[in-house]
């Protein structure tokens, strides 16, 4: 038992340090999707993208197809959902809680980033 | 061994690991990521049935199997949990990998997250340094017992980070049950609010580093048969100075109202300074535990004692005629350390069924096969082996060798580190 400890723990860190150095060198992650076409919706479009299996976000401006990303949310589903459709800039900078995003969570969302909000027509 | 206590602890284990990733089954993820979630709850399944194994209380053990088997699983189940939670963090970040190793580095780094996440490493961290304390034996064994209690922490801080990642729904429940199962066991187990208070009565020194002291309850005694042991912390007399740990140790008698009598041999620290105990000790007594010599069958039996090992089989003979045909085969390394033998001597002359074999091995490790009845002398026989683990793994082979099979073997291991 005391020898799969320590190859369970060395191969542990192992791993963690090769993670480490495959990401050295490499843009942030934002960077690295390539806007090839930037879409530009208004929240008329948005607000049809309110369900759990099609469901956009407006934040800051962009606009993201969460989707895909709804099952890997931390948070309990009722947390995140309601946002479905609409502008959730505020949700996303306070998590309703006064707190924020960390950096990491920015780098997620710009994976799912599908083109500009329009700004309201008058 | 009743089927039902046979599978009590693996189906218990099963139960407390299947539960945990039925309800977090993911669905659509990719496979690494699935998997990494399947460990980080399967882990905790494991983790929770290794807390409740750690209990010492003589009841569960009973319908378990026995502490012996509890600890076994208990240090399995939490060993399997560890490699299970080092994998889960490295399986969601492999997800991302090779096409973003970018974010595969930042899902597995510290730095780049917040609480929940940091929580998780903390607890990791803690089962780490954990567990590389429980696998140093140098360390005291009242130092070493409360950092082994690190590892108790190391699985609330975890519960927390998945609490703090919003999963509350099934984590407040297993986080209750986890702190329960702690706090049982120190305050009940390990602040002795579960053992019944005992008086030393007497110790007389019945070999080299070796006493045997009479215990005499103060309130309800316990229940116990020859062969079981008990956990027992002495504390301080006119001039004795006791350590107050909790130890197994062996019966070697079982007097009227409750009496009871311990051998005990300088093995470490806290039974060394034993040896000096004196009358008017206020002890605690927890148990009785093990099943060694309680459920034997009418077969003809052949008892094998190291040293120390003899209790069992000493408080069995004080107990009464045997019923079965037995021979005592009684090692130890030199009359100085023969505890008992004279007794022994005059039990085997009035007990027509028992025959006694003693020999001083010396200070070499002894030749078993020798010493040994022969194969067709064995036959149908039942072995009860307690002694130091060496001398019983030495034994076990041999007896194997002679055609004996396990399940007509039977030892007791009484390491709980």
């Amino acid at each position: 038992m005391r020898r799969l400890y320590l190859v369970a723990t060395v191969l542990f860190w192992l791993l963690v340090a090769a993670f480490w150095v495959g990401s050295r060198g490499l843009p942030p992650a934002g960077e690295s999707v390539a806007v090839v076409t930037e879409k530009s919706f208004s929240v008329g479009e948005l607000a049809s993208h309110a369900i759990p299996e099609n469901c956009w976000m407006a934040i800051r401006g962009s606009v993201y197809d969460l989707s895909a990303y709804l099952p890997e949310h931390p948070s309990r589903p009722e947390v995140i959902l309601p946002w479905c459709g609409k502008e959730a800039t505020e949700a996303y900078n306070t998590k309703t809680k006064g707190r924020s995003h960390k950096p990491y969570a920015d780098d997620l969302l710009a994976q799912y980033r599908i083109g500009k909000l329009a700004p309201a027509q008058l | 061994m009743s089927i039902l206590r046979l599978i009590s602890i693996p189906l218990l284990t099963l139960a407390a690991t299947a539960g945990p990733v039925y309800w977090a089954l993911p669905e659509g993820l990719g496979l690494a990521r699935s998997l990494g979630i399947v460990a980080g709850w399967a882990g905790c399944g494991l983790l929770l049935a290794s807390l409740l194994l750690m209990l010492r209380e003589a009841r569960l053990a009973q319908g378990l199997g026995g502490l012996e088997r509890m600890y076994r699983w208990h240090h399995w189940a939490g060993m399997v949990a560890y490699v299970l939670l080092l994998a889960h963090p490295l399986l969601l970040a492999a997800d991302a990998w090779p096409d973003k190793r970018l974010l595969a580095w930042q899902t597995l780094s510290p730095f780049n997250q917040g609480w929940p996440v940091w929580l998780g490493w903390l607890a990791l961290l803690l089962l780490m340094l954990g567990l590389a304390v429980t696998f140093e034996r140098r360390i005291p064994y009242r130092i070493w017992r409360w950092l082994h209690v690190g590892l108790g922490l190391g699985v609330l801080l975890g519960l927390l980070h998945l609490v703090m990642l919003g999963i509350e729904q099934p984590v407040w429940p297993i986080l209750g049950l986890a702190a329960f199962f702690l706090g049982w066991r120190i305050v009940r187990e390990d602040f002795g609010l579960a053992a019944r208070p005992y008086l030393v009565q007497a110790a007389r020194p019945v070999a080299e580093d070796m006493v045997e002291i009479s215990l005499k309850p103060l309130g309800e005694a316990i229940a116990i048969t020859p062969g079981q042991f008990v956990l027992v912390a002495f504390f301080s007399g006119p001039t004795f100075r006791g350590c107050g740990e909790f130890h197994p140790f062996t019966v070697s008698a079982l007097g009227p109202d409750g009496e009871i009598r311990l051998g005990v041999k300088a093995l470490g620290d806290c039974t060394r300074k034993i040896q000096s105990i004196e009358p008017g000790v206020m002890a605690r007594v927890q148990g009785a535990f093990g099943n060694f010599l309680t459920e034997r069958a009418g077969a003809p039996q052949l008892w094998v004692a190291g040293g120390i090992g003899i209790t069992p089989f000493l408080a069995q003979l004080r107990a009464g005629p045997l019923t079965q045909q037995t021979l005592l085969l009684y090692l130890y390394r030199a009359e100085a350390d023969a505890a008992f033998l004279q007794e022994l001597q005059a039990l085997a002359a009035h007990d027509p069924k028992l025959s006694l074999h003693a020999v001083a091995t010396g200070q070499t490790v002894p030749d078993l096969k020798t010493l040994l009845p022969a194969a067709g002398d064995l036959a149908q026989h039942d072995c009860y082996l307690c002694g130091p683990p060496g001398m019983v793994a030495g034994l076990r082979r041999a007896l194997n060798e002679r055609g004996i099979a396990p399940r007509h073997i039977h030892f007791e291991n009484f390491e709980f580190r």
